[in-house]
């Protein structure tokens, strides 16, 4: 478990849509160095618990600490990398990787690709080169595979400099090897110092490569540990259908 | 086979397809009223349309012989060069330059209507309600009466024409690019945010580069109809071939009138044709 330090701690993470209620009292900790994924069912909160930590929804009570100091005094600290990817199909690949530094620069040369200072490039090709794409580097994304596409995404994420990635169903969308692929990228990034938080829908994929599981259910965490410790049932039971209660029935 | 259609018998007749009762539609009997009333008044409102318009089918005959003489004096077309071709070909590439002027003038006013008014990047509500209402404003007052206006106040001549449209097409255009800015995929956009981008940066990287080739298909439609209006412009002393048509018909010369508007028509046709070529080019 992580103590202080680097990384992201969570506590009491508490949210609503009107008089639903989404998140209880949700506490994570993730280690600088360690992978961790959230495991749940359909509705079970994961993304709501990710977008509040980065900032995408406000959540009514909790708090986002990140290296032991509050993520909004820090507003690049945390990257995100989504399901769906939400790329510049038009920009290269370096682009869109280089777009991911937004957030330190400024200034008229911050407004078009062509004005991106070169030290930003060549971090972006050092970026791409981690997810095994640099020969891609010209290549509009939406030439890209799926895989290829994600990964160009994780590329973009890590030219943040975050110190917290955090990952919403980052291989839903792709086959076995490219999400064997993009987890691999994802383990190997934590394994060199960043926490990375992600949501996952494929247990099997989650005990290979995490440090830890935590598993979500209706907004609380009910298990958390690592692959060896969490147990197949605890598992399941994650994704088994509530009996109907008799108020429910209509 | 068997796997397919499992319910056929083994002798090979084919089983009678399975039937269910249609229930019945749920206020299907208030539809049928409610068409009833929509058509009684749409009939209504035309019968009050053609009384208050005075449309009315003798007078048309009374003047078929006006339109008759109108047609035997227009044909055939004066195609004296010196008179008539040169000035009504440079006329109608006047009212192509106020056309063009008026469009590409209109886009910086536009930009600023398009980001302030589309609610995905204007800056807060109030701001977002004027540029609506400019917007509105705009695009309520016709070319022809901004035109009337700069008449007016600049003079005869192509200058009041652009003007003119180029204020009407910033409303108009404005809320064409503020819609198609406000339906484009958040994805992009939301992805920026979080990495710490500023507004600026998120228009320019996420806004821009997606929505680009649709603003550029509207520019290019718009410049199809402003091209036409400025034709119209012309009729109220705009300049261009517009005011040669107008004088034709007042100095009773239908022959060189119908020159102008083959003219005309050219240059519609092939503006026409340029502008769809570049934006189904575009749409790929
Ligand atoms: N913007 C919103 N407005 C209202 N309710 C919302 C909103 N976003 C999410 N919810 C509700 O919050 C609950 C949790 O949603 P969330 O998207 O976090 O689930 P999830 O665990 O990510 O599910 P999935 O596995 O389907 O992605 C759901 O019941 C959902 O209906
Ligand atoms: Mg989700």
């Amino acid at each position: 478990m992580a103590e202080t330090g680097a990384g992201l701690r969570v506590r009491g993470l508490t949210k609503s849509y009107g008089d639903r209620h989404v998140l209880h009292g949700v506490d994570v900790d993730v280690a600088a160095g360690e992978l961790v994924t959230i495991l749940g069912a359909n509705g079970s909160g994961k993304s709501t618990l990710l977008r509040c930590v980065i900032g995408l929804e406000r959540a009514e009570s909790g708090t986002v600490l990140v290296a032991g100091e509050s993520r909004t005094s820090q507003p690049t600290s945390v990257a995100m990398v989504f399901q769906k990817i939400d790329l510049v199909g038009r920009y290269t690949a370096l682009d869109n990787v280089c777009s991911g530094a937004l957030g330190r620069l400024s200034g008229a040369r911050s407004l078009h690709p062509r004005l991106f200072p070169r030290s930003l490039r060549e971090e972006a090709m050092a970026c791409l080169d981690e997810v095994g794409l640099a020969d891609r580097a010209h290549d509009p994304v939406r030439r890209l595979s799926g895989g290829q596409q994600q990964r160009v995404a994780v590329a973009r994420a890590l030219c943040q400099r975050p110190s917290v990635l955090l990952a919403d169903e980052p291989v839903s969308a792709l086959d076995p090897a490219a999400a064997e692929q993009v987890m691999g990228v994802l383990a190997r990034i934590a394994h060199q110092g960043l926490a990375v938080l992600a949501v996952l829908h494929q247990p099997d994929i989650a005990r290979r490569h995490s440090d830890r599981i935590l598993g979500l259910r209706s907004g609380r965490p009910v298990f958390a540990g690592a692959p060896s410790e969490v147990d197949l049932a605890e598992v399941d039971a994650l994704y088994a259908v509530p009996a109907p209660r008799p108020s429910e029935d209509r | 086979m068997s796997i397919l259609l499992p319910d056929r018998p083994a002798d090979g007749a084919p089983a009678p397809a399975r039937r269910l009762p249609v229930p019945p539609r749920p206020h299907a009997g208030r539809a049928g009223v409610g068409l009833a009333v929509v058509v009684g008044l749409l009939v209504a409102a035309h019968v009050v349309a053609i009384r208050q318009t005075e449309v009315s089918i003798t007078a048309l005959i009374d003047g078929w012989s006006g339109i008759t003489r109108f047609l035997g004096d227009a044909f055939p077309p004066d195609l004296t060069w010196d008179t008539v071709v040169r000035p009504g070909i440079e006329a109608t590439i006047t009212t192509f330059w106020i056309g063009l002027l008026g469009t590409t003038l209109s886009i910086p006013l536009t930009v600023v209507l398009t980001v302030l008014g589309a609610r995905t990047t204007t800056p807060n509500a109030v701001v977002y309600q004027v540029a609506r209402a400019v917007m509105s404003f705009l695009r309520a007052v016709p070319d022809i009466v901004f035109a009337l206006i700069f008449v007016t106040a600049v003079g005869l001549g192509p200058f009041p024409g652009v003007l003119a449209i180029l204020l009407h097409n910033a409303g108009v255009m404005g809320k064409l690019w503020s819609e198609a800015v406000e339906e484009m995929d958040q994805g992009p956009v939301t992805a920026l945010r979080t990495t710490g981008a500023k507004r600026p940066q998120v228009l320019a990287h996420a806004v821009l580069p997606t929505v680009v080739p649709q603003l550029i298909g509207l520019l290019l439609y718009r410049l199809d109809v402003n091209v036409r209006s400025s034709l119209v412009l012309g009729l109220v002393g705009a300049g261009g071939i517009g005011f040669l048509i107008n004088k034709s018909i007042k100095l009773f010369q239908f022959d060189e009138m119908l020159t102008y508007i083959l003219i005309v028509l050219v240059l519609i046709v092939v503006v026409d044709q340029v502008s769809g070529a570049v934006r189904r080019r575009l749409a790929r």
